[in-house]
């Protein structure tokens, strides 16, 4: 099993490295809102200094990545629908969820690393943020590319259509976006909006990173973000892969 | 005996509208078997029941009736066992087009158990097999529509499996790639591979194959070798378009070298043994009766006349 879903990912990987410059595009629209956005901030925070809104804001910008990076995962997948591809693996010796673990593997890890690169740039403009947080945002940052690429490939494999999943997909990343604070913290909107956040998965995420990068390590919303992402993740992923298991028939 | 199948059927529940399905029988009844190492086809228009057939004798879909038994083993309770023996290639070729086909071909050989070495060692085999040593690190996208079939029966290979499917494999193809392709899937057979293929091409069907079924209507027609499927209607057929066609269709039909005469508008067909001598003798008699004919031409039956013979229609026309 973890042999089969090493293969796939390794294949997936090959191809990333002979087209290493799509995943850079990505990371550019966080970095866009850190460099220019970031700075019309000073106001919202206590001391109105950069570290602190850095500290803010970088995590919502992460989130966006997922958002908008590995929301889309399963783009390239409707394609593989049509044009025989899953037909053939289907019927394969493959172990059906290594087609989906192996894919879903390669997105974590193009998603933590463009983390890394993320909060590299906040780093520069001044962020601090010791080691152990560090880390556990890139596991935050994980779990929730797992979450966002099994939803992704959930929804391909379900919907089989681009226009389809790209409307819906930004259908839900908008109010997503909004309702998690990824901007501006929800703490600051009136009561019915803060509530209304609790419902969303996301929310505790940039929540979780906010209170990792303020350094607070025993805050709830760590253990609720990583709870919910990862509840999330393994509902999606079972969906995703009975999806595949129905493409045949 | 590589397949078996006895009564295949196949119904779909189309959704159509609101709450309303309708049944599609796709396959009513089945019967095939293909012996080792032949090159069987399933020959009929399109719509007929050929694909899914396949895709029931390939383990993608259950049958809703009927077993069968495909290199030894059931396509239902073991279907896991039949897809280890089998390469299947669909129509639609499943080749990816972002990626090399020489790394497709690696990852196909390792997820079917093979070592690192042994999967390079394979795929170095096919390339030259199908002359793609040379494109194997191209991304498919960028390859000719012949290549990337040559590719993707290359894929449907690896596992160097006793039987395999090909589902309408020159469709779109040039007749230069066609012809490459049968020669391709001829060396196959030489090499022991057992070939079950679909194709709406009756000269396909007639060139390539050591047997077929032709399917209509999810239902097997005729089954035989060409020759035998041909020599059953005849062995020529006189095509005939003149005024009068009633009326020269019962004249032919009492002259006893006439084996068979169908009609069309305007088109007499007459099915003889022997064109070649009983064609002086058909001229006389319809010109003794003072029917003008505007054209005439004298062929050998071909696998169309055994599709017009038992379904009433053209292959040409039945698409």
């Amino acid at each position: 099993m973890i042999r089969q879903t090493s293969l796939f990912l390794g294949y997936e990987l090959r191809f990333l490295l002979r087209n290493p410059v799509w995943p850079l595009f990505g990371i550019m629209q966080p970095v866009l809102y850190l460099l220019f956005f970031a700075p019309l901030l000073g106001k919202t925070t206590a001391s109105g200094s950069m570290p602190e809104v850095l500290a803010m804001f970088t995590p919502g910008s992460m989130m966006m990545i997922a958002l908008f990076g590995s929301l889309f995962a399963g783009f390239g997948m409707i394609n593989e629908t049509r044009n025989g591809v899953l037909e053939r693996l289907a019927v394969s010796p493959a172990w059906p969820p290594a087609i989906i673990l192996g894919r879903v593997a390669k997105d974590m890890l193009v998603l933590v690393i463009q983390a890394i690169l993320v909060m590299g740039v906040a780093i520069l403009m001044g962020l601090r943020i010791g080691l152990p947080e560090f880390l556990i945002m890139l596991l935050l940052m994980a779990v929730t590319g797992l979450f966002a690429a099994s939803l992704s490939y959930g929804l391909a494999l379900a919907i089989k259509d681009e226009n389809g999943v790209s409307q819906l997909v930004q259908f839900f990343a908008m109010p997503l976006t909004l309702i998690a604070g990824l901007f501006l913290p929800v703490s600051l909107g009136p009561d019915w909006l803060q509530t209304l956040a609790r419902f969303n998965p996301l929310y505790y995420g940039v929540e979780a990173g906010r209170s990792l990068f303020r350094g607070d390590l025993g805050d709830s919303t760590i253990p609720i973000a990583f709870a919910l992402l990862i509840g999330l993740a393994l509902i999606t992923l079972v969906w995703s892969m009975r999806s595949l298991r129905r493409l045949a028939a | 005996m590589i397949i078996e199948a006895h009564g295949l059927r196949k119904t779909f529940h189309a959704k159509r509208g609101r709450g309303k399905t309708e049944e599609v029988e796709a396959v009513r009844g089945i019967d095939l078997e293909v012996q080792k190492g032949e090159i069987f086809a399933a020959l009929g228009p399109n719509g007929a029941g050929k694909t899914t057939t396949v895709r029931m004798l390939a383990t993608f879909i259950a049958p809703t009736a009927g077993t069968a038994r495909v290199a030894g083993f059931d396509v239902v309770k073991e279907a896991a066992k039949v897809r280890e023996n089998i390469g299947y290639v669909s129509q639609a070729g499943g080749v990816d087009e972002n990626n090399p086909g020489i790394e497709q071909l690696l990852l196909a050989g390792r997820i079917a158990g093979l070592s690192k070495k042994q999967a390079q060692a394979r795929a170095d085999e096919l390339l030259a097999a199908f002359s793609l040593t040379e494109i194997a690190r191209r991304p498919a996208r960028t390859l000719s529509g012949g290549q990337k079939r040559r590719f993707s029966i290359a894929l449907g290979l690896v596992t160097a499996p006793p039987l395999v499917f090909l589902d309408e494999p020159t469709t779109g193809l040039d007749p230069q790639n066609r012809a490459n392709l049968w020669d391709e899937v001829r060396a196959l057979r030489d090499r022991g591979t057992s070939v079950l293929l679909t194709t709406h091409y009756l000269d396909e069907a007639d060139a390539l194959c050591d047997r077929l079924v032709i399917i209509d209507h999810g239902t097997v027609v005729a089954e035989g070798t060409p020759s035998s499927l041909k020599k059953e209607v005849a062995g020529d057929v006189v095509t005939l378009r003149l005024k009068g066609v009633d009326d020269a269709a019962e004249v032919l039909r009492a002259q006893s070298y006439v084996k068979e005469v169908r009609t069309e508008e305007g088109l007499l067909r007459a099915y003889l043994d022997d064109g070649e001598h009983g064609l002086p003798h058909l001229l006389r008699v319809l010109e003794e009766r003072d029917l003008t004919l505007e054209s005439i031409s004298l062929d050998r039956a071909t696998l169309d006349d055994v599709f017009l013979r038992h379904t009433g229609r053209s292959l040409r026309d039945a698409a």
